[in-house]
Parts: structure tokens; sequence; C-alpha cells
């Protein structure tokens, strides 16, 4: 059996071994990523570079193509963030109170907590603000440099993280409760197909941002596609803060949201 | 060009002391004899490694940088670059330490025992009793 698998490997192999030869040099001119077939029009990565620019204003093309030519994308994926989340949820979560309840007026939300935790405790004080605010900054500088919504909400997301594992998951909680992600994973989904639903008041397509003109006040429809990426952005990056947190939360505590790892 | 020259060597030493910490550190996680010995070499040589590599990438941006009125108004996007690194010095100088405490805590909590020439010399036990 190992043989066969063996054969079987070395032949698939092979075989993708023997299609490199197919491929177009590096950094060829003519293969499709780079100038498009000799003969066709115009490639889609040469049209995202030239156009882009003048059609939304947003110097982050990566954004540009992530928010807004492959909005539908990416919202689908900000529902499969959601939908993943949801899995958890539903697999893990521990709704029936199979021990006696804790009393939660004994616990001690504070980050100190006892002596021992002191050192812990001061740098979390001192760095969590700095983190997320940093994270904030990547979601609203996502048209202009690298970040945007994911990097900027998984940023938000483990900072969160950071305080349950120093502290304690309740510590966490106290701090945003499970009514609070759940709730926000949501309304980050509903931002983002908001945005899209409003282009169609406007008789446009769904997610089209250029029909928003009128809602932001704009000089032109590419500004308007800007602001709207922004708010998509938001959207997305509500979304996968809660989803991270309670992902860990979930997992680290076997879905009783107490105690924690 | 008597700037650059001394910029470079300025920079490539920082960086090769760093690298020499570093070497220290993972030796010393490698041979230390038990969990705490070992966090401590991680911690202190991790640390200052770090922190004198990076220190010697912000001296070596300098490269672009010309001391002058002009150059101060031209360039100043060295100063922010440097100030950026200087940051990420400070977030190690921060983060590294307190890790390594963490986890530390986390291994006493856990029942590691330290290796001791004497089983009961252990004087911490008293002075910080397990939870």
């Amino acid at each position: 059996m190992k043989w066969l698998a063996l054969i079987a490997v070395i032949a698939t192999g092979s075989l993708l071994i023997y299609a490199v030869s197919d491929f177009p040099d590096w950094g060829s001119a003519s293969s499709p990523a780079n100038g498009g077939v000799e003969g066709a029009g115009r490639s889609v990565s040469q049209t995202f570079i030239e156009e882009t620019d003048t059609l939304t204003h947003v110097p982050n093309i990566v954004t540009a193509v992530l928010a807004d030519y492959r909005g539908y994308d990416t919202m689908f994926e900000t529902v499969v963030i959601l939908a993943a989340g949801m899995a958890i949820f539903a697999i893990l979560r521990v709704l029936r109170d199979t021990e006696k309840p804790v009393d939660q007026s004994k616990h001690d939300p504070s980050i100190d907590g006892d002596h021992q935790r002191i050192i812990i405790g001061t740098t979390c004080r001192l760095l969590i603000p700095v983190i997320q605010l940093f994270a904030l900054y990547v979601v609203a500088h996502g048209h202009h440099s690298p970040g945007g919504g994911f990097q900027g909400g998984v940023i938000l997301g483990a900072s969160f993280i950071l305080l349950g594992l120093a502290t304690d998951l309740e510590t966490a909680i106290a701090r945003f409760s499970e009514k609070q992600f759940i709730g926000l994973a949501c309304v980050g989904i509903f931002i983002y197909a908001g945005f899209g639903v409003l282009g169609q008041f406007y008789g446009r397509g769904f997610l089209d941002y250029g029909a928003l003109q009128p809602i932001f006040m704009t000089d032109g429809e590419p500004m308007a596609r800007s602001h709207a990426m922004l708010g998509v952005e938001v959207g997305v990056a509500f979304t996968v803060t809660a989803i991270m947190f309670a992902i860990y939360a979930n997992l680290a505590s076997k879905g009783e949201l107490k105690n924690g790892l | 060009m008597i700037q650059e020259t001394i910029i470079t060597i300025i920079s490539t030493l920082l960086i090769l002391c760093g690298l020499i910490f570093f070497l220290g550190a993972a030796v010393g996680l490698l041979r230390f004899p038990d969990f705490y010995t070992r966090m401590h070499a991680a911690g202190k040589g991790d640390t200052l490694s770090s922190f004198l590599v990076v220190l010697g990438f912000a001296v070596y941006q300098l490269h672009d940088f010309k001391f002058t009125e002009a150059g101060f108004k031209e360039n100043w996007w060295v100063l922010l670059l440097i100030l950026k690194l200087i940051g990420i010095c400070a977030f190690i100088m921060i983060t590294s330490p307190t890790s390594t405490h963490a986890l530390m805590n986390a291994g006493w909590e856990d029942d590691i025992e330290p290796e001791l020439k004497h089983k009961d010399a252990n004087e911490l036990e008293k002075d910080y009793p397990r939870k």
C-alpha cells in the first residue's frame, strides 16, 4: 500500500513538474499576469492599475480591488467568518448551567487583580490602549496604506484576547460581553450589506458605491466610492474583531465562558 | 562620505552585538538545565539582542539623511522611520520581559520544580506559595 502511494505521489509530482515547462517565463511581458496574452485586449490587472486612481481615488489598489471591484467576494468572505464563529458557537457553547451558578459579584474584574499579577496587569494597561489605537489606525488607513478591515479587526480582536490571556476570561468578558460580540459581528455584516442596499435606493446596482454620491456629498463619484470603501472596511473590522474574540472565548473555556485558560 | 562610513560601522557593530547576544540566548535555551534558567536565558538574551539589532537598523537609516536645514526639510521621513523603529524597541523592552515573567509564573504554579543542589533549599516555596 505504501509503495502504491509512493508511485502515485511520484507520478503526480512528475506530471506537475512536466507542466512547469508550459509556464510563461519569469517576468515575461506576455504572461497573463503581466500584460495579457498577445493579440488579446488589455488584461484585468492592467485595467486595475491604470483606472483605480481615476475611478476611486484610492491609492491602495489592493483595497480598491477587494472592497469595490470584488465587493461581493469580500462581503461573503465576511459572512464566512461570521458563519465560522456561529459554527464554533453552535458546537461548543454550553448554554445549560451544569454547575451551580457562580456569584458574579465576587469576581473582581479589575486588570490588576491580586498583587502577584501586578507586572502583567501594568503591562496590559500600558499596551492594550496602544494596540487598539493602532488597530483603529489600520482600519481607517486601509485604503491609503497596507491594512484594512480584516487586518485591523484581527489586531483589535487580539487586544481583547491578550486581556483574556493575561488575566482571566471573566475580566475580558466584563469588558466585551457575549451579547456585545455576537451583536457586533452581525452589525458588521449589516453595515457592509447596508452600503450595498443603499445604492439600490438610487436605482443602481447592489454594492455600486458610486450611487452614494448624494449621501456623502462629494464632488464626484470616485470620492464617494472611496468613502464607501472606508465604511465597508469598518463593517468588516466589526465582524472580524467580534468573531476573533468569540472563537477564543469559546475554545479557551470549552464553551462555558468561565475561567478560561 | 565619511559620515556614511561612520554610520555603516556603527550600525554593523550594533547588529553584530545583537547577533552575539542572540547566539548566547540560543545556546542558553538549549544547554541550561531546567525550565527557569532556560527562560532566563531566552528572556534576557532575546530582549537585548532584538533591541540592539533594531537599533542598528535605525542607525542605518541615517544613510539617507543630511544634517543640514535642507536635509531636515527634504528627508524628515527618515526621522519618522527612526522614530517608528525606536517605538518597536520600546515595545520589545516592555513585552519580552513581561511574557517571560508570565511564563515563569505559569510554570511555578504548574509545579515545575527548579533544579537545585540540595532538594530542600527551595526558599521560594515559603515566599511565593503556589495557588
